[in-house]
């Protein structure tokens, strides 16, 4: 039996290797979005027409060509952020001051906080985020045509288009934030609320400007049922204010920021950690609701009392 | 061209339209693979361009809504009027519910405003008919029957969160829910009318499920055979409301894991 088993396994592999040969999948992440130019210019008017106005004109051709060029015809396990950089320059506005809204492991939560950068604005609310948002893309070697198929994962190469574009979106967004900048931890988070390595530790505190940002907010919130594994002042949320402090800036920290709370307890109504204090009359008042045998459930009572009065009457 | 009192056609709205499109296929709803993008846009502009905005009526709009049009699931359809801000945050926080602009016809043409003209090139980017200029316009007409196609749509038990701070009153008939919509809930399909009344954190509590506008709108519902439940302050749409101001009195939580600034 022994001496079949390597030419079985041989064959087996050499079986799997044709397969996906066949296949014809590259990698193991998922392909570029479909119709992804119409849905970059698309993005593109969107925001310069009507999300945020305030940044003028732009050139939407010339964006999506911008982006395109950073990665196709290339090797795609080796696009560095760098290769971002006219795209980043044709789409950079300012971000007003004390709208900055960092985070980690949270990212529908941001969303709904950031109200579409109307109260905060992520980096997804910027022109280059919103652009890039949720959206999959990658190129390949000797050709001008994304692969559609499958684009590499973080665990095949590093340098993929899509993660070199997100560390130099967030290394921009850093550098140009100012006055006082949010972020919003996830206290339930395994291995951390403030990851090691991750985007916000090693690609936007090292951007921060000193001369630019007054003050670090820290929010630190646990999921509605998850465990508390990290707080202010303990473990991973240590060591980043910590960090931040050391490198001179004015550091708060509140843990269960009420506003995140509410947003999170959308999801549990019916929580413990949702239920209103008993001062809000609105919320005492019961469902009201019509019954269409309404009014002949009161008929039938009425003409029952009836019926028992005489009865008592006669007896 | 003509000249009106409104704001006249987003420009870029071919690029705009298009990619909500796809966006919108694409990213939030591949199950909608089949539906061709381009040429909804282009039942789209055939219906307003080169003709005259007031003349508009629902037969220019038919070829749209037959290629945009697609199913609601029973129980996710959510009215709503004058709560358009809180409405629109719940169902993006709230994947439950589905109200117009969640469909794929009502987000392509969510705040972006489109009309022709006569003369070339037959899109009026400078100004469009405000509706006391002419009911008949692009804008007014799409909305009328996109909105009574919603309510058609709907199945199972249907929701509407109204707004109990308006000294107008929360049910209005003049409005597309009061003069459309609930006319055009089909007996067959919807069983329950959930009203979510929904007042101001810190008031005015100008109306509430026992108001007169309210009874009137019960009534009319009852009278076409649906079951209605009235609720004021429907708690998780109040929570939604909390989180922008979350030291009110209104919003107090009971839990003792208080944030110490």
């Amino acid at each position: 039996m022994m001496s079949l088993f390597f030419p079985l396994l041989f064959v087996s592999v050499l079986c799997m290797n044709s397969f996906s040969a066949v296949q014809g999948k590259k990698w193991k992440g998922e392909g570029t979005t479909q119709n992804l130019e119409s849905i970059v210019i698309g993005r593109c008017y969107e925001y310069i027409r009507l999300v945020n106005p305030a940044v003028g004109e732009k050139n939407c051709s010339q964006i999506w060509e911008a982006f395109k060029n950073a990665f196709i015809n290339k090797d795609p396990c080796n696009i560095l952020p760098e290769d971002y950089e006219l795209f980043i320059n044709i789409t950079f506005h300012t971000i007003p001051p004390n709208k900055s809204l960092f985070w980690e492991n949270n990212q529908l939560l941001v969303t709904s906080l950031a109200a579409r950068g109307r109260r905060y604005m992520s980096v997804g609310d910027t022109l280059f985020g919103f652009l890039a948002d949720f959206l999959i893309w990658c190129g390949q070697a000797d050709s001008p045509g994304l692969d559609y198929e499958s684009c590499p994962t973080m665990a095949e190469c590093e340098n993929n288009a899509v993660d070199s574009f997100w560390r130099i979106a967030s290394v921009t967004y850093a550098k140009h934030s100012s006055g006082v900048v949010q972020v919003l931890l996830n206290g339930s988070a395994e291995g951390g609320a403030y990851p090691q390595p991750g985007f916000f530790a090693d690609y936007e505190i090292p951007n921060f400007q000193k001369d630019k940002i007054s003050q670090v907010v820290i929010w630190v919130v646990d999921d509605i049922e998850g465990p508390d594994r990290d707080s202010c002042g303990t473990n991973s949320v240590k060591t980043l204010e910590t960090r931040l402090k050391t490198l001179g800036f004015d550091v708060t920290c509140t843990d269960n920021y009420k506003s995140v709370m509410f947003l999170l307890c959308l999801d549990y109504p019916d929580h413990s950690k949702c239920a209103f204090a008993s001062s809000a009359p609105a919320a005492q008042r019961g469902p009201i609701s019509s019954d269409r045998g309404g009014s002949w459930n009161k008929l039938m009572f009425v003409s029952f009392a009836g019926f028992l009065f005489r009865f008592a009457l006669v007896y | 061209m003509l000249k009106w009192k409104d704001r006249g056609t987003t420009k870029n709205l071919q690029e705009v339209i298009v990619g909500r499109c796809y966006n919108y296929i694409t990213a939030q709803h591949p199950e909608l693979g089949d539906k061709d993008c381009l040429k909804i846009w282009e039942s789209l502009k055939d219906a307003f361009i080169y003709k005259n905005p007031c003349n508009i009526t629902p037969e220019d709009y038919q070829p749209l809504m037959e290629l945009a049009s697609h199913p609601i699931p029973c129980n996710k359809s959510l009215f709503w009027s004058k709560t358009n801000d809180l409405v629109h945050r719940y169902t993006k926080s709230n994947q439950n519910f589905l109200t117009l602009e969640d469909t794929l016809l009502g987000y392509m043409a969510d705040r972006v405003s489109w009309c022709g003209d006569p003369s070339a090139p037959g899109i009026n980017y400078e100004s469009c008919p405000k509706r006391n200029e002419c009911e008949s316009n692009p804008g007014s007409v799409f909305w009328k029957m996109a909105s009574k196609m919603f309510a058609e749509a709907a199945c199972g038990v249907v929701q509407v969160m109204l707004n109990g701070s308006v000294e107008a009153g929360a049910f209005r008939s003049s409005s597309i829910f009061g003069s459309i919509e609930i006319f055009n809930l089909d007996p067959d399909k919807v069983t329950e009318v959930h009203i979510w009344l929904m007042q101001n954190i810190g008031g005015p509590q100008s109306e509430s499920c026992s108001g007169q506008s309210i009874q009137r709108l019960i009534n009319i519902l009852e009278e076409r055979n649906f079951k209605i439940i009235c609720e004021d302050n429907y708690r998780p749409v109040q929570l939604l409301q909390c989180v922008h101001s979350p030291d009110h009195t209104d919003c107090r939580l009971c839990t003792n894991s208080s944030a110490i600034p």
